[in-house]
Protein backbone atom coordinates (compact mmCIF):
# COMPACT_ATOMS: atom_id res chain seq x y z
CA UNK A 1 0.00 0.00 0.00
CA UNK A 2 1.39 3.42 -0.46
CA UNK A 3 0.68 6.49 0.78
CA UNK A 4 1.53 10.03 0.17
CA UNK A 5 3.58 11.93 3.20
CA UNK A 6 4.12 16.20 3.64
CA UNK A 7 3.97 18.19 6.87
CA UNK A 8 3.19 15.38 8.86
CA UNK A 9 -0.23 14.38 7.09
CA UNK A 10 -0.47 11.30 5.63
CA UNK A 11 -2.95 9.83 2.83
CA UNK A 12 -3.62 7.52 0.28
CA UNK A 13 -4.80 10.48 -2.01
CA UNK A 14 -1.96 11.30 -4.57
CA UNK A 15 -2.14 15.06 -4.71
CA UNK A 16 -0.25 17.67 -7.02
CA UNK A 17 0.67 20.21 -4.01
CA UNK A 18 1.25 19.44 -0.57
CA UNK A 19 -1.68 21.57 0.93
CA UNK A 20 0.15 23.05 3.92
CA UNK A 21 3.68 24.06 2.32
CA UNK A 22 2.71 23.78 -1.69
CA UNK A 23 5.57 21.69 -2.69
CA UNK A 24 5.11 18.72 -5.92
CA UNK A 25 7.56 16.78 -4.54
CA UNK A 26 5.65 14.68 -1.34
CA UNK A 27 7.09 11.73 -0.26
CA UNK A 28 5.74 8.55 -1.22
CA UNK A 29 5.89 5.52 1.10
CA UNK A 30 5.18 1.89 0.88
CA UNK A 31 3.13 1.11 3.70
CA UNK A 32 1.67 -2.43 5.36
CA UNK A 33 -1.24 -3.83 4.07
CA UNK A 34 -2.64 -4.34 7.61
CA UNK A 35 -4.42 -2.51 10.01
CA UNK A 36 -7.37 -2.01 12.08
CA UNK A 37 -10.89 -0.96 11.48
CA UNK A 38 -11.35 2.78 12.80
CA UNK A 39 -14.91 2.04 11.76
CA UNK A 40 -17.57 1.52 9.19
CA UNK A 41 -20.95 0.76 7.97
CA UNK A 42 -23.28 -2.28 6.39
CA UNK A 43 -24.80 -1.08 3.03
CA UNK A 44 -28.48 -2.58 2.84
CA UNK A 45 -29.28 0.36 0.27
CA UNK A 46 -26.80 -0.09 -2.79
CA UNK A 47 -26.06 1.97 -5.77
CA UNK A 48 -27.57 -0.13 -9.24
CA UNK A 49 -23.53 -1.03 -9.28
CA UNK A 50 -23.64 -3.01 -6.11
CA UNK A 51 -27.19 -4.57 -5.65
CA UNK A 52 -25.76 -8.24 -6.10
CA UNK A 53 -23.36 -7.88 -3.20
CA UNK A 54 -25.31 -6.02 -0.98
CA UNK A 55 -25.32 -5.92 1.98
CA UNK A 56 -21.87 -5.40 2.46
CA UNK A 57 -19.63 -3.54 4.56
CA UNK A 58 -17.78 -0.22 3.83
CA UNK A 59 -14.75 -0.07 6.08
CA UNK A 60 -12.19 2.38 7.06
CA UNK A 61 -9.08 0.75 8.01
CA UNK A 62 -6.42 2.92 10.29
CA UNK A 63 -3.41 1.23 8.31
CA UNK A 64 -0.12 0.91 10.95
CA UNK A 65 3.31 2.73 11.17
CA UNK A 66 1.70 5.59 9.49
CA UNK A 67 -1.51 8.39 9.85
CA UNK A 68 -3.33 7.75 6.78
CA UNK A 69 -6.65 5.72 6.18
CA UNK A 70 -8.12 4.12 3.47
CA UNK A 71 -11.32 3.03 2.77
CA UNK A 72 -12.06 -0.69 1.84
CA UNK A 73 -14.63 -3.25 1.42
CA UNK A 74 -15.61 -6.67 3.82
CA UNK A 75 -17.59 -9.17 3.64
CA UNK A 76 -19.00 -10.78 6.72
CA UNK A 77 -18.94 -9.21 10.36
CA UNK A 78 -17.07 -6.24 11.49
CA UNK A 79 -16.42 -4.21 14.70
CA UNK A 80 -14.69 -1.31 15.65
CA UNK A 81 -11.02 -1.95 16.37
CA UNK A 82 -10.81 -5.83 14.30
CA UNK A 83 -7.41 -6.07 12.73
CA UNK A 84 -7.57 -6.88 9.07
CA UNK A 85 -5.03 -6.99 6.28
CA UNK A 86 -5.34 -5.94 2.55
CA UNK A 87 -6.89 -9.26 0.52
CA UNK A 88 -7.05 -8.03 -3.03
CA UNK A 89 -7.65 -5.10 -5.26
CA UNK A 90 -10.88 -5.95 -7.00
CA UNK A 91 -12.51 -3.30 -9.86
CA UNK A 92 -9.97 -0.55 -8.00
CA UNK A 93 -11.28 -1.72 -4.55
CA UNK A 94 -9.52 -2.58 -2.00
CA UNK A 95 -10.53 -5.75 -0.31
CA UNK A 96 -9.90 -6.49 3.51
CA UNK A 97 -10.14 -9.53 5.53
CA UNK A 98 -9.88 -9.94 9.08
CA UNK A 99 -7.24 -11.70 10.88
CA UNK B 1 -22.22 43.27 5.79
CA UNK B 2 -23.49 42.23 2.29
CA UNK B 3 -25.95 45.47 1.24
CA UNK B 4 -27.86 42.96 -0.12
CA UNK B 5 -31.66 42.63 0.98
CA UNK B 6 -34.12 39.99 0.74
CA UNK B 7 -37.74 41.18 -1.43
CA UNK B 8 -38.84 38.27 -1.82
CA UNK B 9 -39.38 34.48 -1.58
CA UNK B 10 -41.37 31.56 -3.07
CA UNK B 11 -41.42 27.82 -2.50
CA UNK B 12 -44.05 24.51 -3.90
CA UNK B 13 -45.49 22.37 -1.18
CA UNK B 14 -42.30 19.41 -1.12
CA UNK B 15 -43.34 16.05 -1.85
CA UNK B 16 -44.31 13.94 -4.58
CA UNK B 17 -45.14 15.72 -7.41
CA UNK B 18 -46.06 12.93 -10.29
CA UNK B 19 -48.37 15.01 -12.45
CA UNK B 20 -45.77 17.88 -12.99
CA UNK B 21 -42.70 18.86 -14.40
CA UNK B 22 -39.19 20.53 -13.08
CA UNK B 23 -39.86 23.34 -15.22
CA UNK B 24 -43.15 23.75 -13.88
CA UNK B 25 -42.03 23.34 -10.25
CA UNK B 26 -39.17 25.73 -11.03
CA UNK B 27 -41.57 28.59 -12.48
CA UNK B 28 -43.82 28.17 -9.96
CA UNK B 29 -41.23 29.27 -7.09
CA UNK B 30 -39.86 31.04 -8.96
CA UNK B 31 -43.57 33.54 -9.93
CA UNK B 32 -44.09 33.64 -6.41
CA UNK B 33 -41.02 35.36 -5.44
CA UNK B 34 -41.38 37.81 -7.65
CA UNK B 35 -44.88 38.60 -6.81
CA UNK B 36 -43.45 38.88 -3.39
CA UNK B 37 -41.10 41.04 -4.05
CA UNK B 38 -43.66 43.42 -6.09
CA UNK B 39 -42.47 42.23 -9.58
CA UNK B 40 -39.17 44.18 -9.90
CA UNK B 41 -36.80 44.52 -12.66
CA UNK B 42 -34.76 41.64 -12.61
CA UNK B 43 -31.02 42.01 -13.92
CA UNK B 44 -30.12 38.23 -13.57
CA UNK B 45 -30.76 34.53 -12.80
CA UNK B 46 -29.27 31.68 -11.10
CA UNK B 47 -30.65 28.37 -10.44
CA UNK B 48 -29.30 25.63 -8.26
CA UNK B 49 -29.16 22.35 -9.66
CA UNK B 50 -27.95 18.86 -9.20
CA UNK B 51 -29.63 16.93 -11.21
CA UNK B 52 -31.96 17.91 -13.71
CA UNK B 53 -29.52 16.61 -17.13
CA UNK B 54 -29.41 13.10 -15.77
CA UNK B 55 -32.46 12.60 -14.40
CA UNK B 56 -35.25 14.93 -16.61
CA UNK B 57 -32.20 15.51 -19.48
CA UNK B 58 -33.22 19.42 -18.82
CA UNK B 59 -30.56 22.00 -19.17
CA UNK B 60 -30.44 25.39 -19.50
CA UNK B 61 -32.13 26.31 -16.84
CA UNK B 62 -31.46 29.83 -16.14
CA UNK B 63 -32.27 30.79 -19.96
CA UNK B 64 -35.96 28.81 -19.37
CA UNK B 65 -36.66 31.39 -16.57
CA UNK B 66 -35.92 34.35 -17.93
CA UNK B 67 -37.35 33.49 -21.11
CA UNK B 68 -41.23 31.93 -19.60
CA UNK B 69 -41.01 34.51 -16.80
CA UNK B 70 -40.49 36.79 -19.55
CA UNK B 71 -37.79 38.44 -18.01
CA UNK B 72 -35.75 39.32 -21.09
CA UNK B 73 -31.97 38.85 -22.49
CA UNK B 74 -30.17 38.93 -19.26
CA UNK B 75 -27.37 37.14 -17.95
CA UNK B 76 -28.11 33.94 -16.25
CA UNK B 77 -26.47 30.58 -15.04
CA UNK B 78 -27.02 27.51 -13.31
CA UNK B 79 -24.76 26.63 -10.57
CA UNK B 80 -23.85 23.14 -9.58
CA UNK B 81 -22.59 22.13 -6.42
CA UNK B 82 -24.36 18.83 -5.01
CA UNK B 83 -26.38 19.28 -2.28
CA UNK B 84 -25.21 22.86 -1.69
CA UNK B 85 -26.26 24.21 -5.79
CA UNK B 86 -29.00 26.31 -3.95
CA UNK B 87 -27.01 28.05 -1.21
CA UNK B 88 -23.81 28.48 -4.14
CA UNK B 89 -26.53 30.40 -6.52
CA UNK B 90 -27.78 32.56 -3.38
CA UNK B 91 -24.33 33.24 -3.17
CA UNK B 92 -23.92 33.92 -7.00
CA UNK B 93 -26.78 36.22 -7.09
CA UNK B 94 -25.51 38.18 -3.56
CA UNK B 95 -21.63 38.68 -5.01
CA UNK B 96 -23.28 39.88 -8.36
CA UNK B 97 -24.84 42.18 -6.24
CA UNK B 98 -21.56 43.05 -4.47
CA UNK B 99 -19.93 43.86 -7.43
CA UNK B 100 -22.24 46.27 -8.42
CA UNK B 101 -23.03 44.20 -11.71
CA UNK B 102 -26.49 44.13 -11.07
CA UNK B 103 -28.95 45.55 -8.67
CA UNK B 104 -31.76 42.64 -8.99
CA UNK B 105 -31.15 38.81 -8.96
CA UNK B 106 -33.26 36.22 -8.87
CA UNK B 107 -32.11 32.84 -7.80
CA UNK B 108 -33.98 29.57 -7.77
CA UNK B 109 -33.27 25.73 -7.05
CA UNK B 110 -35.31 23.03 -7.86
CA UNK B 111 -35.12 19.15 -8.36
CA UNK B 112 -37.71 16.07 -9.37
CA UNK B 113 -36.22 12.92 -8.13
CA UNK B 114 -39.55 10.89 -7.46
CA UNK B 115 -40.33 9.50 -10.62
CA UNK B 116 -36.91 7.80 -10.79
CA UNK B 117 -36.31 4.16 -8.33
CA UNK B 118 -34.03 4.40 -5.51
CA UNK B 119 -30.87 2.47 -7.15
CA UNK B 120 -30.86 5.01 -9.90
CA UNK B 121 -31.04 7.93 -7.67
CA UNK B 122 -28.08 6.67 -5.22
CA UNK B 123 -26.20 6.23 -8.54
CA UNK B 124 -26.97 9.19 -9.95
CA UNK B 125 -25.93 11.71 -6.60
CA UNK B 126 -22.79 9.58 -6.50
CA UNK B 127 -22.05 12.24 -9.24
CA UNK B 128 -20.77 13.82 -6.10
CA UNK B 129 -18.23 12.13 -5.09
CA UNK B 130 -14.89 11.95 -6.46
CA UNK B 131 -15.72 8.96 -9.10
CA UNK B 132 -12.05 8.44 -9.73
CA UNK B 133 -11.35 7.04 -6.15
CA UNK B 134 -11.44 3.45 -4.55
CA UNK B 135 -14.26 4.74 -2.11
CA UNK B 136 -16.79 5.36 -4.95
CA UNK B 137 -15.17 1.44 -6.14
CA UNK B 138 -15.50 0.09 -2.48
CA UNK B 139 -19.40 0.75 -3.14
CA UNK B 140 -19.58 3.75 -0.57
CA UNK B 141 -22.54 5.84 -0.66
CA UNK B 142 -23.36 8.96 0.56
CA UNK B 143 -25.41 7.53 3.41
CA UNK B 144 -22.31 4.93 3.63
CA UNK B 145 -20.30 8.10 4.96
CA UNK B 146 -22.95 9.05 8.02
CA UNK B 147 -23.14 5.37 8.64
CA UNK B 148 -19.40 5.45 8.80
CA UNK B 149 -19.16 8.39 10.98
CA UNK B 150 -22.19 7.70 13.10
CA UNK B 151 -20.47 4.18 14.20
CA UNK B 152 -17.03 6.32 15.29
CA UNK B 153 -19.18 8.97 16.83
CA UNK B 154 -20.96 6.64 19.27
CA UNK B 155 -17.27 4.72 19.88
CA UNK B 156 -16.40 8.15 20.82
CA UNK B 157 -19.08 9.43 22.72
CA UNK B 158 -21.91 8.11 24.73
CA UNK B 159 -24.36 9.01 21.99
CA UNK B 160 -26.22 5.83 20.68
CA UNK B 161 -28.89 5.09 18.06
CA UNK B 162 -31.32 6.40 20.21
CA UNK B 163 -29.97 9.90 20.00
CA UNK B 164 -29.88 10.12 16.08
CA UNK B 165 -33.56 8.87 16.05
CA UNK B 166 -34.31 11.94 18.69
CA UNK B 167 -33.00 14.48 15.94
CA UNK B 168 -35.33 12.90 13.59
CA UNK B 169 -38.07 12.86 15.82
CA UNK B 170 -37.67 16.80 16.53
CA UNK B 171 -37.67 17.27 12.64
CA UNK B 172 -40.43 15.01 12.25
CA UNK B 173 -42.31 17.43 14.68
CA UNK B 174 -41.74 20.40 13.30
CA UNK B 175 -42.82 19.88 9.68
CA UNK B 176 -46.09 18.45 11.37
CA UNK B 177 -46.26 22.30 11.04
CA UNK B 178 -45.06 23.07 8.17
CA UNK B 179 -48.25 23.00 5.34
CA UNK B 180 -44.97 22.86 2.48
CA UNK B 181 -42.97 19.93 3.95
CA UNK B 182 -42.85 16.66 2.64
CA UNK B 183 -44.01 14.48 5.62
CA UNK B 184 -46.74 15.38 7.88
CA UNK B 185 -47.48 12.12 9.51
CA UNK B 186 -46.33 12.18 13.21
CA UNK B 187 -44.32 9.23 14.71
CA UNK B 188 -42.12 7.89 17.76
CA UNK B 189 -38.78 6.97 19.27
CA UNK B 190 -39.49 3.26 18.69
CA UNK B 191 -41.15 3.45 15.02
CA UNK B 192 -37.67 5.14 13.98
CA UNK B 193 -35.74 3.28 16.10
CA UNK B 194 -37.23 0.11 14.36
CA UNK B 195 -37.37 1.35 11.12
CA UNK B 196 -35.37 -0.47 8.52
CA UNK B 197 -31.61 -0.29 7.96
CA UNK B 198 -30.42 1.94 5.03
CA UNK B 199 -26.54 1.97 6.12
CA UNK B 200 -25.79 0.73 9.75
CA UNK B 201 -26.16 2.58 12.18
CA UNK B 202 -28.37 4.69 10.13
CA UNK B 203 -31.73 3.44 8.87
CA UNK B 204 -35.33 5.46 7.20
CA UNK B 205 -35.88 7.99 9.29
CA UNK B 206 -31.99 8.97 9.75
CA UNK B 207 -32.08 9.52 5.51
CA UNK B 208 -33.54 12.40 4.05
CA UNK B 209 -35.74 11.62 1.29
CA UNK B 210 -36.26 11.55 -2.23
CA UNK B 211 -38.29 14.82 -3.02
CA UNK B 212 -39.41 16.84 -5.96
CA UNK B 213 -39.88 20.24 -5.42
CA UNK B 214 -38.60 24.21 -5.71
CA UNK B 215 -37.89 27.58 -3.88
CA UNK B 216 -36.81 31.12 -4.68
CA UNK B 217 -35.25 34.14 -3.19
CA UNK B 218 -35.47 37.91 -5.00
CA UNK B 219 -32.49 40.19 -4.00
CA UNK B 220 -31.83 43.16 -4.10
CA UNK B 221 -29.57 46.19 -3.13
CA UNK B 222 -32.53 48.06 -2.46
CA UNK B 223 -32.85 48.05 1.25
CA UNK B 224 -35.88 46.07 2.78
CA UNK B 225 -36.42 44.57 6.29
CA UNK B 226 -34.55 41.66 5.39
CA UNK B 227 -30.62 42.20 5.17
CA UNK B 228 -28.15 39.42 4.24
CA UNK B 229 -25.29 39.95 6.87
CA UNK B 230 -22.80 37.70 5.67
CA UNK B 231 -22.41 35.20 2.69
CA UNK B 232 -19.69 32.39 3.31
CA UNK B 233 -18.54 29.10 1.21
CA UNK B 234 -15.97 26.79 1.35
CA UNK B 235 -14.89 23.33 -0.44
CA UNK B 236 -13.76 20.38 1.90
CA UNK B 237 -12.23 17.07 1.82
CA UNK B 238 -13.57 15.24 -1.27
CA UNK B 239 -13.13 11.20 0.03
CA UNK B 240 -13.82 10.56 3.88
CA UNK B 241 -10.35 8.22 3.85
CA UNK B 242 -8.57 11.93 3.09
CA UNK B 243 -10.23 13.31 6.71
CA UNK B 244 -7.89 14.34 9.08
CA UNK B 245 -10.44 13.50 11.57
CA UNK B 246 -13.51 11.87 10.72
CA UNK B 247 -15.38 13.13 13.51
CA UNK B 248 -14.99 16.84 11.78
CA UNK B 249 -16.53 18.21 8.46
CA UNK B 250 -13.99 21.09 7.88
CA UNK B 251 -15.80 22.84 5.40
CA UNK B 252 -19.09 23.32 7.76
CA UNK B 253 -16.77 24.80 10.54
CA UNK B 254 -14.35 26.98 8.30
CA UNK B 255 -17.29 28.16 6.09
CA UNK B 256 -19.30 28.70 9.82
CA UNK B 257 -15.83 30.62 10.38
CA UNK B 258 -15.92 33.03 8.28
CA UNK B 259 -19.72 33.78 8.06
CA UNK B 260 -19.34 34.94 11.62
CA UNK B 261 -16.08 37.15 10.76
CA UNK B 262 -17.69 38.75 7.75
CA UNK B 263 -21.05 39.28 10.40
CA UNK B 264 -18.93 40.57 13.37
CA UNK B 265 -21.58 37.59 15.46
CA UNK B 266 -21.41 34.94 17.06
CA UNK B 267 -22.52 31.38 17.50
CA UNK B 268 -23.94 33.13 20.73
CA UNK B 269 -26.09 35.99 18.50
CA UNK B 270 -27.81 33.61 16.10
CA UNK B 271 -31.88 32.89 16.92
CA UNK B 272 -33.05 30.31 14.99
CA UNK B 273 -31.04 27.84 12.31
CA UNK B 274 -31.82 25.77 9.93
CA UNK B 275 -29.39 23.81 8.98
CA UNK B 276 -28.34 20.75 6.72
CA UNK B 277 -29.26 17.25 8.29
CA UNK B 278 -29.01 15.36 4.84
CA UNK B 279 -28.49 12.69 7.80
CA UNK B 280 -29.61 12.71 11.85
CA UNK B 281 -25.81 12.12 12.26
CA UNK B 282 -25.32 15.36 9.70
CA UNK B 283 -27.22 17.69 12.07
CA UNK B 284 -25.12 16.95 15.41
CA UNK B 285 -21.91 17.10 13.87
CA UNK B 286 -23.06 20.78 12.53
CA UNK B 287 -24.49 22.30 15.47
CA UNK B 288 -20.90 21.53 16.76
CA UNK B 289 -18.93 22.98 13.60
CA UNK B 290 -20.74 25.49 14.02
CA UNK B 291 -20.12 26.31 17.79
CA UNK B 292 -23.14 26.27 19.41
CA UNK B 293 -22.89 22.86 21.35
CA UNK B 294 -18.87 21.77 22.19
CA UNK B 295 -17.23 19.08 19.94
CA UNK B 296 -18.51 15.83 20.58
CA UNK B 297 -21.58 16.82 22.80
CA UNK B 298 -24.14 18.12 20.15
CA UNK B 299 -25.94 14.55 21.10
CA UNK B 300 -26.21 15.68 24.49
CA UNK B 301 -27.59 19.38 23.25
CA UNK B 302 -30.04 16.97 21.36
CA UNK B 303 -31.13 14.79 24.12
CA UNK B 304 -31.66 18.05 26.78
CA UNK B 305 -34.03 19.28 24.27
CA UNK B 306 -32.15 22.13 23.22
CA UNK B 307 -32.25 22.43 19.63
CA UNK B 308 -36.43 22.33 19.71
CA UNK B 309 -38.44 25.49 18.84
CA UNK B 310 -38.36 26.79 22.56
CA UNK B 311 -35.25 25.49 23.31
CA UNK B 312 -31.46 27.28 23.51
CA UNK B 313 -30.75 27.09 19.74
CA UNK B 314 -33.64 26.22 17.68
CA UNK B 315 -32.66 24.15 14.90
CA UNK B 316 -34.26 23.02 11.64
CA UNK B 317 -38.13 24.72 12.29
CA UNK B 318 -38.84 23.95 9.59
CA UNK B 319 -38.55 20.14 9.64
CA UNK B 320 -35.51 19.83 8.19
CA UNK B 321 -34.19 18.24 5.03
CA UNK B 322 -35.23 15.08 6.68
CA UNK B 323 -39.08 15.71 6.85
CA UNK B 324 -39.66 18.98 4.48
CA UNK B 325 -38.00 17.24 1.96
CA UNK B 326 -34.49 17.43 0.17
CA UNK B 327 -35.45 18.69 -3.13
CA UNK B 328 -31.12 18.87 -3.48
CA UNK B 329 -31.08 21.82 -5.69
CA UNK B 330 -33.82 23.81 -3.68
CA UNK B 331 -32.99 22.71 -0.44
CA UNK B 332 -30.41 25.37 0.17
CA UNK B 333 -33.26 28.36 -0.53
CA UNK B 334 -35.80 26.36 0.89
CA UNK B 335 -33.99 26.91 4.47
CA UNK B 336 -33.84 30.49 3.36
CA UNK B 337 -37.77 30.26 3.02
CA UNK B 338 -38.13 29.41 6.18
CA UNK B 339 -35.81 31.93 8.00
CA UNK B 340 -37.44 34.86 6.14
CA UNK B 341 -40.85 33.81 7.35
CA UNK B 342 -38.66 33.41 10.99
CA UNK B 343 -37.98 37.00 10.91
CA UNK B 344 -40.81 38.11 9.96
CA UNK B 345 -42.74 36.42 12.91
CA UNK B 346 -44.81 34.61 10.22
CA UNK B 347 -43.14 31.04 10.15
CA UNK B 348 -44.31 27.49 11.70
CA UNK B 349 -42.66 26.82 14.43
CA UNK B 350 -42.02 30.64 15.01
CA UNK B 351 -39.68 31.65 17.51
CA UNK B 352 -40.46 34.39 19.85
CA UNK B 353 -38.89 37.58 18.48
CA UNK B 354 -36.06 35.69 16.23
CA UNK B 355 -33.91 38.72 14.80
CA UNK B 356 -30.62 36.56 13.24
CA UNK B 357 -30.43 33.50 11.54
CA UNK B 358 -28.24 31.51 10.13
CA UNK B 359 -28.73 28.70 7.00
CA UNK B 360 -25.82 25.87 6.25
CA UNK B 361 -26.08 24.23 2.93
CA UNK B 362 -23.78 21.38 2.52
CA UNK B 363 -22.64 19.63 -0.52
CA UNK B 364 -21.01 16.01 -1.24
CA UNK B 365 -19.76 14.53 2.23
CA UNK B 366 -18.24 17.64 3.29
CA UNK B 367 -16.91 19.30 -0.33
CA UNK B 368 -19.12 22.79 0.05
CA UNK B 369 -20.31 24.20 2.80
CA UNK B 370 -22.34 27.61 2.42
CA UNK B 371 -23.35 29.78 4.94
CA UNK B 372 -25.76 32.51 5.00
CA UNK B 373 -26.33 34.79 8.35
CA UNK B 374 -29.67 36.92 7.98
CA UNK B 375 -30.78 39.87 10.04
CA UNK B 376 -34.28 41.62 10.63
CA UNK B 377 -32.93 45.40 10.30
Amino acid sequence: MKVYSCCGHDTVVKRIYCPSCGTPDLQELEVSDHGTIYSFTKIHVPPVEFAEIAPYNVVLVQLIDTTAKVTGRLMGEVSIGDSVELDRVEAGAYIYKKV
Amino acid sequence: MTKTYIHGVGMTKFGNHSDRTLKSLLLDASRQALEAAGRPKVDAVFVGNFLAGSMSNQEILGAIVANDLGLGYIPTAKVEGACASGGIALRQGILGIMSGEYDTVLVAGVEKMKHANTPDVTQAINAAMDTESNEKHAGLTFPGFFGVLAHRYFHETGATKEHLAMVALKNRENALNNPLAQFQKATSIEEIMNARLITEPLGLFDCSPMTDGAAAVVLSRKPSAIHVRASALVSGPTQMQDAAELLSIPAIGESGRRAYEKAGLGPEDIDVIEIHDCFSMTEIIAIEELGFFPRLEGWKAVEAGHTKPGGKKPVNTSGGLLSRGHPIGATGLSQIYQLVHQLNGTAPNQVKGARIALAQNLGGTGSYSAVHILERV
